[in-house]
């Protein structure tokens, strides 16, 4: 059967069943709020900066050096993740995770054509974010010497623990944000399914169309108490 | 929502006259009368595919509005399996229709005066066990004709089409046929199939009635309420 849809039975069917719409909406967003807020544990994060610079002899800058020390950045990002350096941390912190678990939690992020880099941890417990990221820091440069023999690093700026810690993730907002977008796609989407599967006559024209006898009448729904006129 | 268990039958044709369904009622009516233009439609039918489409309300309404017009009007129960016209105009259903089908007592003294001046009821009667028959017999037929001397319209309350042939053979034996469709109820291949065995039994469809249709009040500007 050949059926047009017009924007006005788009909007008809909308407004039908604009309650199942809101619901769903409302479900998605109260779910996803309470998983939010209530489930998931929150991340903080925190960050150091390091600097990799050659010490120069000269008092000129070299920018194949330069280039060379932004390149290593690279390398030195495999470097911190790598066990040499967070065995050392672990032992140091006296932490019950593993070198995998910790490499997880960190971030390394370069800007392009910079020397300098961030590390960024993120930890259920803000201070222990804190400490991880400087301990990191710190065992890097020491070791950095013996790994590959340069003293090029140094810490630009320490990981600092701040008065009210927010956390990072989850983010509430974001997520009820996106479980509204959601549940009301699902809402509309659903409205539009039950409005296609729903094969029952309407309306005149359904009968026109479908019996193609004369309509005699049409009967409201007896709902509303008519006063007695 | 109503229940369904008691059909609750509202005849707003009678407690509210001048409200807008009933006018919807008295252009049903009006239609009818004009539906047909060789022949006049005396008796007639109302039916629908699927129980519960709303036969009874559109009968008996149809019904009142008819005996409005000071025409002599028949209401006859003609569902022999789950009578409800008696209920509707709180009348006793001891004797009715089968009762004079199965020569238990003659046609006059069956027939029940309403509350409705001009209308008169002829209720279902005790349930048979064999409603097919009684109205495929010649017995109805009888009946009929004897009633087509007493009134101007005839209006029989028949069970759906899709469940029983009950309404066909009544159908058959009479001018026209409405069919009553329920609005976001009824399915509309059973109202083809409903359409289509009314046909084959050799039928006059009037028409269709359009039932529990959302409001819009748009149409009845001029109702002041």
């Amino acid at each position: 059967m050949e059926e047009t849809i017009s924007i006005t039975d788009i909007f008809k069917t909308l407004k039908k069943r604009w309650k199942l719409i809101m619901l769903l909406t409302l479900i998605a967003a109260l779910i996803s709020g309470t998983i939010s807020y209530f489930l998931l544990t929150p991340v903080y994060q925190s960050s150091t900066q390091i600097l990799v610079n050659q010490k120069q002899s000269e008092n000129q800058l070299d920018s194949t050096q330069i280039r060379s020390n932004i390149d290593m950045i690279n390398t030195y990002s495999v470097i911190i993740k790598s066990p040499a350096i967070l065995e050392k941390v672990i032992d140091k912190l006296e932490l019950d995770q593993s070198v995998e678990q910790i490499s997880e939690k960190i971030t390394i992020n370069s800007q392009e054509n910079s020397q300098v880099f961030s590390l960024t941890v993120q930890d259920s417990n803000p201070s222990q974010a804190v400490e991880i990221a400087n301990t990191i820091s710190e065992t890097f440069q020491k070791e950095i010497k013996d790994i590959m023999n340069v003293d090029n690093v140094s810490v630009l700026a320490k990981a600092e623990i701040k008065e009210n810690p927010t956390p990072v993730k989850p983010n509430p907002v974001l997520n009820i944000a996106i479980a509204v977008v959601v549940g009301l796609m699902a809402g509309i989407g659903l409205a539009f399914l039950l409005e296609y599967m729903d094969n029952t006559i309407k309306d005149e024209d359904d009968i026109e169309r479908l019996l193609e006898l004369p309509i005699l009448g049409s009967i409201q729904k007896i709902t509303q108490v008519h006063n007695k006129g | 929502m109503r229940s369904k268990d008691k059909k609750q039958v509202n005849l707003i044709a009678q407690t509210n006259p001048k409200s807008p369904i009933t006018e919807q009622y008295r252009l049903i009516r009006t239609n009818i009368q004009f539906s047909s233009v060789d022949k006049d439609i005396q008796t007639i039918v109302v039916t629908s595919s699927e129980p519960n489409d709303g036969k009874s309300t559109t009968a008996a309404n149809l019904a009142i509005v008819l005996a409005q017009e000071e025409k002599k009007v028949l209401l006859v129960d003609a569902d022999l399996r789950k009578p409800s016209v008696h209920y509707a105009f709180s009348l006793s259903n001891i004797e009715g229709l089968t009762s004079v089908l199965t020569k238990k007592m003659s046609i006059e003294k069956a027939l029940m005066k309403t509350n409705v001046p001009h209308l008169e009821i002829l209720t279902s009667g005790p349930i048979p066990p064999n409603p097919s028959e009684l109205l495929n017999s010649k017995a109805i037929e009888i009946a009929i004709d004897e009633l087509k001397e007493m009134y101007d319209y005839i209006i029989f309350d028949t069970p759906p089409v899709l469940v029983v042939p009950d309404s066909q053979i009544v159908a058959n034996k009479c001018d026209g046929v409405i069919m009553v469709v329920a609005s976001g109820k009824t399915n509309k291949q059973s109202a083809v199939k409903a359409k289509e065995l009314l046909v084959k039994a050799n039928t006059s469809l009037l028409g269709v009635v359009l039932n529990g249709v959302e409001t819009d009040n748009s149409n009845y500007y001029y109702y002041q309420s």
